[in-house]
């Protein structure tokens, strides 16, 4: 009746998580049964979860990866203090479960913390910058965030109901094959991936749409922002990969499921294939990452500088030279499998060249600020931040990319060193960098500065504090994902890093404080412009938080930084432009069906994993009659009439008039 | 239906694609950059029209597609002669059902575009028509797959015999499902245009579906030419 | 809503016909595309039926003929043409084919690599005999 399910499959005799399964199901319980009690979620469905605005699916889309991250994180935090403990000892956490934990905590830390990061600074800031009311299908992006949610839910199940595969994040045949894991822990791992794959790759699909053909009325390619073309390089990277990530998932789901012969040992299976196509998406994929980490930092420093950002057509065209490089470095991450030395020398070569386009980009972030007026906010800390600490990871990472190097070092911490130092560093920096960015503009207060400056020093800090020591280990010889070790050498550099993650965890509480703070404070830390940071692109032209409708009249664009020359003409010509004629707007109604779908997905996928086949028929007959339930609605939009429409412009251009009087009163001058 | 009416098929005025005149169309001024060159893709008119809009985030997701089945298709090319003893290409291929195949799909992708003509002078009879030929074409083609599949498993070559086997099976029956998720929606559309008649969203879907069906075709003779015929020289 | 009479020339979406085609113009594209591609099917299981081309040839001929016939499907049922206003949807179409030729063509050369060089070792033990 309930195909593999048993009692059996809550863990009774592991404390860890028992406790923690029980201890996050009481506080989901309490927050639930709160917002139930208090009357809150009548606006919470209608506000929040049935919204198709890019703004709100942005901000959740930044809650559930920032929750996600501290998920992650205790799993850091699990994983270097076994190994602290674990010198000719066993450490407190069983091989079994170790495994777990970081097969787990690379898959939630990829794909249910830095993506989401990413995909919510692109969902919030693109729209707007681009001059647009929303993306171009806005509740396939509603079903996007849910889908994710979707499949960030069955990760977390697997703790309390079933296991977590515990093969590393990738799941490498033989080991994921039925034969060596009969459980279900791969399954989770395999449903959780193709349910939020399909997410993801919609998100893609829409975002690609949205930039080519949804902009303001005179914004040429080469008018958009630089976070508009690091999104665009980014989605088409995802429209490009993701579907190689299904197809290789779906193969070893065909193996593990219908007994199909792709990877497995015997009748022929190759398993280096799964290798070979697994990273031809993998790598793309850390590129979508990083893409939309370097168009945040492009708006925060030349924000930031007060100055353009230096040399603008170079950048498009290392972007997009990244974009596609990016297509053909993937054996890198496979030197040590046997190619041979023609082929590893290409793609050594080839992953040496890319880091060419990134210098280019770094060399042009030195260059807006030099001669610039530079403003050392949390934002432009951590971008400082970036800089130095990408740059380290990147030439690590040009050292691995040496195949005799790497024959070294393959799999060794150094490796992990390396990668979590771009991706500390690069996407983990820009998702704070773009939080403290953005959040005045999200919620219409700024993040408190002192809190903010301590989470930024104390996570420097902390990084290094962690990695260094780990760089020194690979060196050394250790290999990753190691239960336990016997070799003395390591020991001090471990217990180094043990002592990093404490400062990490400070930095973790610290960010806590910013918002807990933040929002106590709200009031003193109103912005009441729209614009705290004297912002150079369109989205600072509205107020916080913009209306539903964007601009009541979309701008006309005339150069590259198009809010600063409207802010410029306004001083020169010592009042706002004439009013605009008021039409009425149609925007896309909100729906229940991105919810209601990945409702009926997490059915499917959890009745996918256990084998409850009556469970997965009534999920998929459901989500399908979801979608042909949203597709007979006779009414898409709803119209916001044309005096309303005038009345929040006419707030905003008051706020906006006072402002600009004010300024000339003290004779201000942009830069 | 008269055959000198001019098809509403796009917003766009008469357009003169490669500028051969000036057609003394109104030009704004030149501010310079970007912003010169007014003739398509670049965006400066502002957002495109929804018609557009659809029809190439639809567009993007079949090249998404594409690459999907390019990761099935490098599989099977790569385990090609991976037969484990058991039969391969050449022992099993009926070159009679594919050819039946590949010309129900060719058919049924001339049946639907001849359903696009038909929607664009707003004919219910001859759009129902046109796609329910499609979708009996279309249901033709999966059943002669099934049988040959039914045939193949029967003779001890199910996709579990060996890994070629499963690449095989794995990638044609993809395009399988693919086809048979399009019957799906054909139905659906065919009663949204029954229920709803021409309106935009509807035209806006049957354009998707169109889109859908040809690349389903051009995928097929990838297949066909890939799998069958290569599989047979093999 | 606002906006749309700034537009003065605009792209138009893949799959869509030109303006001003007639139904009578409209069904003659169908009717060629599907007469050509009839017979370029006709061709590639000639190809492999019949004795017409060198037997090493036989792979060119076919892909040749497929190339051939996704030619036709792509100008005659999805109406995609160089034209200024169809540059999205080819440059799209482009970048979709590079990514099937890197992942196809990479994979193929990796693999073949791969699979000389980590033979299993029954394999290695027949390749030295």
């Amino acid at each position: 009746m309930l195909g593999k399910l048993t009692w059996n499959a809550i863990p009774w005799d592991q404390p860890i998580p028992l406790v923690a399964g029980s201890a996050v199901f009481s506080i989901a319980i309490a927050v639930v049964a709160w917002v139930v009690l208090k009357g809150h979620l009548p606006y919470l469905w209608r506000e929040w979860i049935t919204s198709v605005d890019h703004k709100r699916i942005g901000i959740m889309y930044m809650m559930l990866g920032l929750v996600m991250l501290v998920r992650g994180f205790v799993d850091a935090i699990m994983m270097r203090s076994q190994q602290a403990l674990a010198f000719h000892a066993p450490g407190y956490l069983p091989p079994e479960h170790y495994n777990q934990i970081f097969s787990a905590h690379g898959t939630i830390m990829i794909f249910f913390a830095a993506m989401p990061l990413m995909i919510g600074l692109m969902n919030f800031a693109v729209p707007l910058q681009l001059g647009a009311r929303d993306v171009a299908f806005p509740t396939l992006n509603s079903t996007s965030f849910w889908l994710t949610a979707t499949g960030a839910l069955l990760v977390n199940l697997s703790l309390v109901i079933g296991e977590f595969a515990r093969t590393g994040w990738l799941p490498y045949p033989p080991l994921s094959e039925t034969t060596y894991t009969p459980g279900v822990g791969v399954d989770y791992y395999l449903w959780a991936l193709l349910i939020s794959g399909v997410g993801t790759l919609m998100t893609g699909i829409n975002f690609v749409t949205t930039i080519l053909k949804i902009r303001a009325p005179g914004m040429g390619y080469l008018r958009m922002s630089m976070f508009c073309w690091t999104a665009l390089a980014a989605n088409l990277l995802i429209v490009a990969a993701f579907p190689i990530l299904t197809a290789t998932l779906g193969m070893l789901t065909l193996d593990r499921y219908l007994g199909f012969h792709f990877f497995t040992n015997e009748a022929g299976g190759n398993m280096m294939m799964f290798i070979n196509l697994i990273w031809a998406w993998g790598h793309p994929e850390v590129y979508i990452l990083v893409l939309p980490a370097f168009g945040v930092f492009s708006e925060v420093i030349s924000t930031f500088s007060r100055r353009p950002l230096f040399n603008y057509r170079s950048m498009v065209m290392a972007t997009m030279a990244i974009c596609l490089i990016s297509f053909v470095v993937w054996l890198h991450h496979f030197f040590t499998m046997g190619a041979g030395a023609d082929v590893n020398a290409t793609f050594g070569i080839t992953t040496t060249i890319i880091a060419v386009a990134t210098g280019v980009k770094i060399f042009n972030w030195l260059f807006t600020m030099y001669g610039g007026r530079i403003s050392f906010a949390t934002p432009m800390l951590w971008s400082l931040g970036f800089l130095v600490t990408f740059v380290i990871g990147g030439m690590t990472g040009v050292l691995l990319a040496v195949p005799p190097a790497d024959f070294q070092l393959h799999n060794s911490l150094f490796l992990v060193a390396h990668f979590h130092n771009v991706i500390i560093g690069g996407v983990l920096f820009a998702g704070f960098a773009g939080l403290t960015y953005w959040f005045p503009k999200a919620f219409g207060f700024r993040l408190h500065e002192g809190w903010g400056k301590a989470a930024f020093w104390l996570s420097l800090a902390g990084f290094y504090v962690v990695f260094v020591p780990l760089y020194a280990t690979g060196l050394l010889g250790m290999t990753r994902r190691l239960q336990h070790y016997d070799v003395a050498l390591w020991y001090p550099w471990l217990l180094a890093a043990s002592f990093g993650i404490v400062i990490m965890a400070c930095a973790a509480a610290c960010q806590v404080m910013q918002i807990v703070v933040s929002i106590r404070h709200r009031e003193e830390l109103r912005d009441e412009t729209g614009d705290p940071w004297n912002g150079r692109s369109l989205e600072w032209a509205t107020l916080s938080p913009p209306p539903a409708f964007n601009f009541a009249v979309l701008p006309k664009v005339h150069g590259e930084e198009p809010y600063w020359d409207m802010k410029r003409r306004a001083i020169e010509t010592q009042q706002l432009p004439a009013e605009p004629e008021y039409e009425p707007v149609a925007m896309p109604r909100n729906s229940p069906t991105g919810f209601i779908t990945a409702f009926f997905a997490t059915i499917t996928g959890f009745g996918l994993i256990w084998q409850i086949w009556w469970l997965v028929g009534i999920g998929l007959f459901f989500a399908y009659a979801t979608f042909v339930w949203f597709a007979w609605r006779d009414v898409e939009e709803y119209v916001i009439p044309a005096h309303e429409v005038a009345r929040i412009d006419r707030e905003r251009r008051r706020v906006h008039d006072e402002w600009l009087q004010q300024d000339l009163r003290h004779h201000r001058e942009p830069a | 239906m008269s055959t000198t009416e001019t098809l509403p098929f796009t917003t766009a005025p008469s357009i003169d694609p490669y500028k051969l005149g000036h057609d003394g169309r109104r030009r704004r001024p030149d501010d310079g950059g970007a912003g010169r060159d007014y003739s398509t893709g670049h965006g400066e008119g502002g957002p495109a029209s929804k018609r557009v809009i659809v029809a190439y985030g639809f567009w993007i997701f079949l090249l998404s597609d594409i690459v999907m089945f390019s990761a099935f298709f490098a599989a099977h090319a790569v385990l090609r002669s991976a037969t484990a003893g058991g039969p391969s290409g050449h022992e099993l291929f009926d070159p009679r059902s594919v050819a039946i195949e590949t010309s129900c799909l060719l058919l049924s992708s001339f049946t639907c575009g001849l359903s696009a003509v038909a929607a664009s002078v707003r004919s219910q009879l001859w759009t129902q028509l046109s796609l329910l030929i499609t979708g009996i074409l279309g249901l033709a083609f999966l059943a002669f797959e099934a049988r040959d599949f039914m045939t193949m498993i029967a003779q001890g070559a199910g996709p579990q015999r060996s890994a070629f086997l499963s690449s095989f099976f794995s990638v044609v029956g993809l395009h399988g499902m693919h086809v048979s998720a399009g019957l799906l929606w054909l139905g659906t559309m065919m009663a949204q245009v029954f229920v709803k008649g021409f309106r935009a969203v509807i035209m806006r879907r049957l354009l998707c579906f169109n889109l859908f069906w040809h690349v389903l075709d051009i995928i097929w003779i990838a297949l066909f030419t890939i799998v069958y015929l290569m599989g047979e020289g093999l | 809503m606002s906006n749309e009479t700034e537009r003065n020339v605009e792209d138009v979406g893949p799959g869509v016909m030109g303006a001003a085609t007639s139904v009578r113009e409209g069904i003659l594209g169908y009717i060629i595309g599907l007469v050509l591609a009839a017979l370029l099917t006709a061709a590639s299981f000639a190809v492999i039926y019949t004795n017409l081309i060198w037997g090493p040839a036989i792979p060119a001929a076919l892909v040749a003929l497929a190339v051939a016939q996704m030619g036709v499907h792509l100008v005659f049922f999805l109406h995609l043409t160089t034209a200024p206003d169809n540059t999205n949807n080819a440059m799209a179409l482009a970048f979709g084919v590079l990514i099937v030729a890197l992942v196809i063509g990479g994979s193929l050369w990796i693999m073949d690599h791969l699979n000389q060089n980590m033979a299993p070792m029954h394999q290695v033990m027949q390749m030295q005999r």
